[in-house]
């Protein structure tokens, strides 16, 4: 066999696709001929030079694909933080304007009935956390139940419960 | 970690993060393919562009059965072989079809002697990368893209010959002559 018969069996066998026996009889081959073995090394160079051959990744080029993506309602869109935030914002806030609502209409109305009745108000006594914070201190009853109420947008339609809620947040600062 | 298979199942579920993975696996890849292809940065981007908003758009033809990645270059050479119909169609000529010579006609510059060019510490200046880029765009298209996504991409012959639609014993012939054609148009900075 010629040297120039064993160029496609070397090609092959740089790119790991020729057969093991076929893999033994070019080592064979490349140990006892030097211009084969140079071909080999020239070869290898070609291809390790094509993949080094790379362009240059613009910093814009994800946005501008994603943006054309999106244009054409391929991609969903991504929603945004803020809008997220305000989403998951938007029952506490409006508990919290409901509260400081009621303290600007009616601020006397009811102001020591909590201390008066020297215990948790209704609504928080039907909580089921109150029976269960039983070991908890006044003033921790207090916050918990004040938490509950927060949380339940019902227990603000009834006008005692209201006032109830003012009581507990602003107690520690009326008292003194 | 997740296939790309399977991550193309849920981006047609509606997964955006599933899109931004495979995006993140593959747009290098995709930009240099085409860049291998074109020889040009700029009709790189476009086609790379181009390519995935294609698989955005043939989603739903996508078979599961099939390999993702072989679907993917399958796309970006039929996306890059229209960048480079276009570019003739315009009349135009990459600089690596205009020979030895640069833009100006003059001669191409001096490249390193065969010794700083061994192939485990060849000297990666910008005249050998450039005149391999332009060896490279010399090759017939079929020979270019055979070698481009076996030696630059790493795709088997099996693979590659999925990709182009012929059998193994073609894509093994067509890489042998691209080889063959790059020894000879780059033989004096070859070792």
């Amino acid at each position: 066999m010629k040297c120039l018969d064993w160029k496609e069996k070397i090609s092959g066998y740089i790119d790991g696709e020729i057969s093991p026996v076929e893999v033994r009889e070019v080592e064979v081959h490349l140990e006892a001929c030097e211009s084969c073995r140079a071909l080999e090394r020239r070869m290898r160079a070609v291809g390790g030079g094509v993949a080094r051959i790379e362009a240059t990744v613009s910093p814009y080029f994800r946005d501008k694909l994603f943006a054309r993506l999106e244009a054409e309602e391929l991609l969903p869109r991504r929603r945004s933080l803020f809008a997220f935030s305000l989403r998951w914002a938007a029952v506490p806030l409006a508990a919290a304007a409901a509260v400081g609502l009621f303290m600007l209409v009616s601020p006397e109305k009811g102001k020591d009935a909590i201390f008066q009745q020297g215990g948790l108000p209704r609504v928080a006594q039907q909580a089921p956390v109150a029976t269960a914070a039983a070991g908890l201190s006044t003033e921790e009853r207090e916050i918990v139940a004040y938490i509950d109420v927060l949380e339940d947008s019902a227990a603000l339609d009834d006008q005692g419960d209201a006032d109830t809620i003012e009581i507990f947040g602003t107690a520690g600062g009326r008292r003194g | 970690m997740r296939t790309d298979e399977e991550l193309f199942e849920l981006y047609r579920g509606g997964s955006r993060d599933a899109f931004e993975i495979l995006f993140s696996r593959y747009h290098r890849k995709v930009i240099h393919f085409a860049y291998r292809m074109t020889g040009e940065q700029a009709r790189a981007e476009e086609a790379a562009q181009e390519t995935f908003l294609r698989v955005a758009r043939a989603a739903g033809t996508w078979q599961p059965t099939a390999r993702f990645s072989t679907w993917l270059y399958t796309i970006a050479r039929r996306t890059t072989l229209n960048y480079i119909r276009d570019e003739k169609d315009e009349g135009e000529k990459l600089s690596i079809l205009q020979g030895d010579e640069d833009r100006d006609g003059q001669s191409a510059p001096q490249l390193p002697g065969p010794k700083s060019l061994n192939p485990e510490e060849m000297a990666w200046s910008a005249e050998v990368r450039e005149r391999f880029a332009d060896a490279l765009q010399r090759l017939p298209e079929t020979y270019r893209s055979a070698f481009v996504l076996n030696r630059g991409e790493g795709l088997s012959y099996e693979e590659v010959a999925a990709v182009l639609g012929v059998t193994v014993q073609a894509v093994k012939s067509r890489i042998f002559r691209a080889r063959e054609m790059l020894l000879e148009s780059l033989a004096e900075i070859l070792p």
